[in-house]
């Protein structure tokens, strides 16, 4: 009876580390930022192709955006973009790799707020930083969702004096990832 | 008389150099449907030439994917697991397990998936 109890438990604690251990990813996840200045054209892109992936047991989190995936209104500011200040060809993706502060995988329901500590690599510079984000789970769904400002200045990326009037220093990033059990 | 003739070329001088500066500002995206690829190739192919660091020449380039849909996603498909393709505007309607070509904007190599992905594509056959 007692062997019977103690195999239980451990196929319970199994099960348990298991089901802990999945993987939530996506290869749609959303990434817009926007370096505007008032009165002047609006700078501003959008990624629909970014890749994420969550690990539940440990609270490791990945996301990768592929830079010539950003796409502007204006096509001429696209280029711009991709040739001079992030150079896409030489660094063709951005990344963040960090792990969720406090992250229990069976406390997600409603929205609730986390610190993901991680590292930027951007430009091919890396960058540290604490990324707030809201995380909650909806049906089998686990949706990521994070606002946080990055300077440019900060991953050696250079703007001409004569157009840094029209980007402002702060860009503005916000992330909405809907990551599906794999 | 003639001031006044020198004064309407010089009007059309501007106008004309505003409308090509404008013409500049706000020219056209590429429109990587009407582009001829300039290669093609298969999935798994074209995923080796990623991982063997010999595909920084086709970033940004127009090319046609050959492969069998592995996986459907919102407006986009994975061919073979080593090509990811997001369609450009009409999502054609297909299903895991078929042949297809895709034209596409080779967009670059994602190591989280391990996958190369392709935006702004178009259904070939």
């Amino acid at each position: 009876m007692k062997t019977i109890i103690v195999l239980l438990i451990f196929c319970f604690a199994f099960a348990v580390t298991a089901i802990g251990q999945e993987k939530f990813a996506t290869k749609t996840g959303e990434i817009n930022f926007e370096a505007s200045v008032p009165s002047f054209e609006e700078v501003k892109a959008e990624n629909n192709n970014v890749s994420a992936v969550l690990e539940t047991g440990t609270g490791n989190f990945a996301a990768l955006a592929l830079m010539k995936g950003f796409r502007f209104k204006v096509a001429l500011m696209e280029e711009h973009f991709n040739e001079n200040y992030i150079e896409s060809s030489k660094y063709p993706k951005a990344t963040f790799k960090g792990k969720i502060q406090d992250f229990d995988y069976f406390e997600l329901s409603g929205e609730k707020e986390y610190v993901i500590n991680g590292t930027f690599n951007l430009h091919g510079t890396d960058k540290t930083m604490e990324v707030p984000a809201v995380i909650s789970k909806e049906g089998e769904d686990v949706w990521v969702t994070a606002q946080f400002v990055l300077k440019p200045e900060e991953f050696n990326i250079k703007i001409p004096s004569i157009v840094s009037k029209k980007i402002a220093d702060e860009v503005n990033v916000s992330a909405v990832f809907k990551l599906q059990k794999q | 008389m003639k001031k006044k003739r020198l004064f309407l070329i010089l009007i059309l001088l501007v106008v004309i150099g505003g409308f090509m500066v404008y013409n500049y500002m706000y020219q056209d995206h590429r429109d990587i449907q009407s582009e001829t690829s300039q290669l093609e190739i298969t999935a798994p192919y074209l995923l080796e030439r990623f991982k063997t660091d010999d595909g920084a020449s086709l970033l940004n380039k127009t090319i046609t994917v050959t492969g069998t849909i592995t996986s459907i996603e919102e407006g986009a498909v994975t061919l073979n697991e080593s090509v990811y393709a997001s369609f450009h505007e009409e999502i054609p309607e297909l299903r895991a397990n078929i042949k297809v070509a895709i034209k596409g904007r080779c967009i670059g190599y994602d190591e989280l998936f391990e996958i190369v992905k392709l935006d702004q594509c178009t259904l070939i056959k």
